[in-house]
């Protein structure tokens, strides 16, 4: 009654190829999984498609499998189920994290992980993590299944390389072992918000040296990018407050941030260095490794 | 558009609705099968005032399409009545001041008897964080939060 | 024969106030609404909404700041089947006319619109899909005007008029003179000047606005509507219909928040769906959605507010001198009342010899400024505020050793030279909340915390207000309620007080009943909100029990007066002696001598005992003087404090409230869990006010962030980590009843200037600029860097 939806016809395919099939076929089509973006999209105008395929019933695209050395995620895999999982919790602790303080527990039973990555917002939450693990995507349409890396998926906002009749099918994350890890959101309230700035920092040393450090952001560029000038001057560096502080410092080389309603690109940018030294500190702090003052 | 059938398990009975796909559950619920406990505040999923349990998870029913919740179980505060648990949190959302305009009262209450039945141990922060969806606009929180606890303690001696 | 004189109202109110054991009154009793409310069986007006069974009505609104409108036209919306009407002021019967304050105010835009979101036509079909296209299909041809955006610069400009006829974009003024402030201040020791500003708030009820208006069968027009005064719905709907007030009846379900919107807002939808029923015939339901709501009612003011301070160097207060600039958008609407209230306030509940306000109330091409919850006086103590904490500095004082210096007592006069004589509780309850919070040990704590650490600093501040309660100055204010004793002896009371969430008619109005009749309060019920009712005035100004309940109390009193000399003749006792107590009619002393109130009423119908009463109360009011400011400016005042600590993120302009302090001088406490709940209410909105909320206008003065997620309030993870059980002073004032003063406002009041205080001590810098979201407290701690 506040909003006017858009008329459209309903599928709901009972299986993968079904629905692959529908993708293919129809025309001005959209896939619906937990609906939390796309039901907003359709009431403010941004999507009126004539079609909608319901996957919500696509059970085998719904499940988090342990094989040791990567975990494979269902794209269908509700946000919720996520922080419910002892793999996730402990396997992969900083999508944990990131999807802990993502939306409301209402959002989440019905969000899923495959429509937060394909929706695509330069927000979305669970981008910045995977892209510190490496994750790769498989997408498939009737044609036959290809992996894109994580890091190369977002082309802008709402972007992405998936083609009008693919569908993302799995998350594919490698785990790492030794790694601290830490995700940190700086919003306009404690909950319940879009990120202003969020980090996702993953790091490993070895004789007090960093030995690999991994770092995203989001809400800083049309895309969620990897502060690869934070990471150069990390590597191969010693373990230092000296050498955090001037690493975060770097990140607006990798980041550019607009002024929207939210923030203004100035406070991104500020935020964006903070953040990401917040977010280090943490991570070293998961290893065990303390700094006295600052 | 083609009316669609759909039958679900509203409170615990069979119902059957013919909608077109556009119509979401909210509108469903409230217009075409009575229920008025549901309430509108912003129809984005963005204050809480809708909430319902869909197969026993809290969730929006201003963000759900009525098409997609065919086979499913619906439970809203009028089911509830003569539950245990929540007779309990009723009498201390009661006792303790915790309504005032009432307005976003049910979806409280059907956010945290999900609560209370899916986690055994429950700490402030995990009501706090249980609750962040629901938002009220009268009581400052304090009271829900303190209704909430004492229920938990209750069950729990 | 019975002679009347014992229901003398001041009598009655008087013998009530005496009381010292109570059987309800001060408990914290359960509301009566509670229970309904939970099980999901309470009504608000859209669950009286029968979809297809009744029109529902689709608003357009002007995507316009300020436009001549040249042409509207709906024919192809009238096409669509399904589509009833399309209504524009060329509909309406009576006058186009909803101004409150000044007559400025068209109910549909005519001629022109003057702010983004007033709205110009209504819509009226069978389903609301129709309703959405019709309004796709409507075509409105506007000639664009310059918009003015800011206050100073529309206080300036003759050549943009929001109001052509005005000549000027001034729409009221206030004058407060005192003294001599040039003397004053040449005899201070000490001068503080600043100008603050303050910003626009959105209410944010959970139920947006609605009315659902029903032609009935007795050519009535009876509305379901949420607005907070029911008699003022009535008084307007009335208007624009053209019709006599008899014919139009208002009933309130219960509404979902109000805090002064709906009181604004509440009359104009009843007014927009009674167009539509009357003009139809037909029963036609309206309701806001969330971004109208934003879009449309009336806002918080915005406020540009210079200040100059002067105190001795012994620390007492010798001169003010105050300019206040409110914003008051595209219309009046409370504008003037609004400044009033801030202009008479402007001291702070402080003695101050020397006085000077001028107070503007500006128009801009933005949505009107109305009614929430403070009513003008929160920007006006956040300034004051600030001044005392920075003389207090100057002088090298504690901030609330200079205030218990300068607080107002029994037997001083206000800014406006009013004498008040008693319910000045302020001074003792400002102490008692400093010695129980260990104020400066904790102070001294915290510098010293603050030398340790050097990202995240930690301060105290305090906010100290006082609100006037009732309507202000001369303004006339009454209460007025009727109660009849049906022959089971289950008491019903009539009252056009709402229940907005605050409780009044729920809680206090039931204890007082049940208090003054000797009753259960099972036996009770209120039909509130109720436009059958006697006018009892509105549900605003925090005055819902402390005038609301006068009439209530009166009836009750009257009734029981009755009711003791014939349960004294029955009982063959004196008449002092005669106790009813939940239910049971006794001989004080004697209780075999006894019946049961059932046996009273039944009794009192055959003898011929009127059992009904009407409470009507007018509040005694001196004279002001408008041009000088001077004189009585309210019967009585509330006074609040609040001690807030906070720690900041330097880094960030994160801002985590940890722990608030409240007391409150207000009179006797009916009900102290819903006044704990006004208060906890209170505080969360003011956090969120200070700390996160604000309203973005775009070059059009159109609102930007016009929904729940980008206009963001708090939730459950955003409130203090702790607030203390209050501190109260029950300084009794003399009409409330049982002595109470309102509550509902107060702790929302000093809450910017506690926390901004607080900001203050934390960062070592005056905060004269809210809001203090983190960017904005980011940028300050930078400047200071």
């Amino acid at each position: 009654m506040f909003y006017r939806l858009p008329q459209f016809k309903y599928y709901k395919p009972q299986t993968l190829d079904e629905a692959l099939k529908l993708l293919n076929e129809l025309d001005e089509a959209k896939v619906i999984a937990g609906g939390t973006d796309l039901l907003i999209d359709m009431r403010i105008g941004r999507y009126r498609p004539k079609s909608i395929i319901d996957i919500n019933d696509l059970s085998e695209l719904k499940y988090i499998i342990d094989d040791g050395n990567r975990i494979r995620i269902g794209a269908l895999t509700r946000l919720q189920e996520l922080i419910y999982s002892e793999i996730i919790k402990e396997k992969l602790p900083i999508l944990y994290e990131a999807v802990y303080h993502m939306a409301s527990w209402q959002i989440r039973n019905m969000a899923t992980i495959g429509g937060n990555l394909c929706n695509a917002s330069p927000a979305a939450d669970t981008a910045p993590p995977l892209m510190v693990l490496e994750a790769k995507l498989r997408v498939i349409n009737i044609e036959g299944e290809r992996t894109i890396d994580i890091r190369e998926f977002f082309l802008g906002p709402r972007k992405t390389l998936l083609k009008g009749n693919e569908l993302l099918k799995e998350i594919i994350v490698p785990v790492h072992k030794d790694y601290g890890y830490s995700y940190m959101k700086l919003g306009r309230r404690n909950s319940f918000t879009l990120s202003i700035v969020s980090v996702a920092s993953l790091v490993k040393v070895e004789n007090n040296i960093f030995s690999d450090v991994r770092i995203a952001l989001n809400s800083i560029a049309p895309t969620p990018i990897r502060a690869v000038s934070v990471e150069k001057y990390l590597v191969g560096r010693k373990v230092t407050i000296d050498s955090i502080k001037a690493a975060s410092k770097l990140v607006i080389k990798d980041i550019s941030p607009i002024t929207d309603i939210r923030a203004t690109a100035e406070y991104r940018k500020d935020m964006a260095i903070i953040l990401t030294y917040d977010s280090l500190k943490v991570a070293l702090k998961r290893l065990g490794i303390e700094f006295v003052k600052g | 558009m083609a009316l669609v059938l759909v039958k679900f398990n509203l409170n615990g009975h069979p119902v059957e609705v013919d909608v077109e796909p556009n119509e979401i559950l909210l509108n469903t619920l409230r217009n075409k099968l009575g229920i008025k406990s549901v309430k509108r505040g912003c129809e984005r999923g963005e204050c809480g005032a809708c909430t319902i349990l869909l197969d026993g998870k809290p969730v929006y029913s201003c963000m759900l399409l009525t098409v997609q919740v065919n086979g499913r179980s619906i439970d809203t505060v009028d089911g509830l009545w003569n539950n245990e648990l929540f007779k309990k949190l009723v009498y201390n959302f009661t006792i303790k001041g915790a309504i005032q305009c009432g307005y976003c009262t049910p979806g409280f209450l059907i956010t945290s008897y999900a609560l209370l039945r899916t986690k055994k141990v429950i700490s402030k922060e995990d009501v706090l964080k249980a609750i962040e969806g629901n938002l009220c606009r009268c009581t400052g929180y304090k009271k829900i939060i303190e209704a909430i606890m004492e229920t938990y303690e209750c069950i729990h001696s | 024969m019975i002679a009347m004189s014992y229901e003398d109202p001041y009598e009655l109110i008087n013998k009530w106030l005496k009381a010292r054991e109570f059987i309800v009154i001060g408990k914290g009793i359960t509301r009566s609404d509670s229970l309904e409310k939970a099980l999901g069986k309470a009504r608000f007006v859209e669950d009286y909404f029968e979809d297809s069974k009744m029109l529902f009505i689709k608003q357009v609104l002007s995507s316009e700041g300020h436009a001549i409108i040249e042409e509207i036209n709906y024919d192809e919306a009238l096409k669509i089947p399904g589509i009833v009407g399309v209504y524009t002021y060329k509909d309406i019967p009576g006058e186009n006319q909803v101004g409150y304050a000044l007559p400025d105010q068209p109910l549909l835009a005519e001629g022109k619109v003057r702010y983004h979101g007033e709205t110009v036509a209504l819509i009226a079909a069978w389903d609301y899909e129709k309703a959405f296209k019709a309004a796709e299909l409507i075509r409105i041809r506007y000639r664009s005007l310059p918009i003015l955006l800011g206050p100073l610069e529309a206080f300036k400009r003759k050549d943009i008029l929001v109001h052509d006829e005005l000549g000027s974009n001034i729409a009221f003024k206030t004058k407060l003179r005192r003294g001599d402030v040039e003397k004053g201040f040449s005899e201070s020791d000490v001068v503080v000047e600043n100008t603050y500003r303050t910003h626009h708030q959105e209410h944010a009820y959970l139920e947006p606005e609605a009315a659902l208006a029903i032609p009935d069968v007795e050519g009535r027009l009876t509305i379901i509507s949420c607005a907070q005064y029911p008699h003022l719905a009535q008084k307007i709907v009335a208007r624009v219909l053209g019709l006599p007030s008899s014919r139009v009846r208002i009933v309130s379900p219960y509404i979902g928040g109000g805090f002064g919107g709906k009181d604004d807002e509440g009359p104009l939808v009843a007014a927009k769906a009674a167009l539509v029923a009357y003009l139809t015939g037909k029963p036609a339901f309206l309701m806001y959605s969330r971004e109208e709501s934003i879009r449309i009612h009336p806002k918080r003011e915005a406020a540009v507010i210079k200040y100059k301070s002067g105190a001795t160097a012994d620390g007492k207060l010798r001169a003010i001198k105050v300019t206040i600039i409110h914003d008051t958008g595209a219309y009046a609407n409370r504008g003037p009342f609004i400044l009033w209230r801030a202009t008479v306030h402007a001291s702070g509940p402080y003695y101050v010899p020397n006085a000077w306000v001028d107070g503007y109330c500006v128009y801009t091409n933005k949505v009107p400024q109305g009614s929430f919850r403070g009513f003008g006086n929160p920007s006006v103590q956040f300034a004051a505020e600030a001044q005392m904490d920075e003389l207090a500095r100057k002088l090298g004082m504690d901030p609330v050793e200079f205030r218990l210096k300068n607080l107002l007592r029994p037997g001083m006069e206000t800014i406006t030279g009013q004498l008040l004589e008693d319910s000045v509780g302020v001074a003792d309850m400002v102490a008692k909340l400093s010695d129980s919070m260990n104020w400066k040990k904790l102070r001294k704590e915290i510098d010293e915390w603050n030398i340790k650490s050097t990202r995240y600093k930690r301060g105290l501040g305090i906010g100290v207000a006082w609100h006037g309660i009732s309507t202000s100055r001369g303004v006339p204010d009454w209460s007025n309620a009727y109660i009849k004793i049906d022959r089971d002896g289950s008491v019903t009371v009539y009252t056009g007080i709402v229940e907005i969430g605050q409780g009044s008619p729920t809680t206090s109005h039931r204890q007082i009943v049940a208090e003054v009749l000797g009753v259960p309060l099972e036996l009770i019920n209120v039909v509130f909100g109720t436009s059958d009712a006697p006018d009892g005035g509105a549900t605003h100004a925090s005055r819902g029990t402390s005038i609301g309940a006068i009439g209530v109390l009166l009836a009750a009193a009257k009734i029981r007066e009755r009711l003791n000399r014939l349960a004294a003749d029955l009982l063959k006792a004196p008449l002092e002696k005669i106790v009813i107590k939940e239910g049971k009619v006794f001989v004080q002393g004697d209780e075999e001598r006894s019946m049961s109130w059932k046996e009273l009423i039944e009794k009192a119908y055959s003898r011929g005992i009127d059992l009904s009463a009407t409470g009507y109360f007018f509040l005694p009011k001196g004279s002001f003087d408008n041009e000088r400011g001077q004189g009585y400016a309210y019967p009585a005042y509330s006074y609040v404090a609040l001690a807030i600590m906070v720690e900041v993120d330097t880094w960030t302009g994160k801002v985590k409230v940890l722990k608030a302090w409240p007391g409150l001088a207000a009179g006797k406490i009916i009900n102290p869990i819903q006044v704990e709940g006004q208060i906890e209410g209170a505080i969360t909105q003011g956090i969120g006010y200070v700390l996160m909320e604000e309203i973005r206008f775009g070059s059009k003065g159109e609102i930007l962030n016009a929904d729940l997620t980008d206009y963001t309030i708090p939730t459950a993870m955003d409130t203090p980590l702790e607030i203390t059980k209050p501190v109260y002073v029950e300084d009794i004032f003399k009409y409330g009843p049982f002595g109470a003063k309102g509550v509902g406002e107060m702790a929302f009041i000093p809450l910017p200037a506690a926390i901004a205080n607080a900001v203050s001590h934390a960062i070592g810098k005056r905060i004269t600029e809210l809001p203090l979201t983190p960017e904005r407290l980011y940028k300050i701690i930078k400047s200071i860097r």
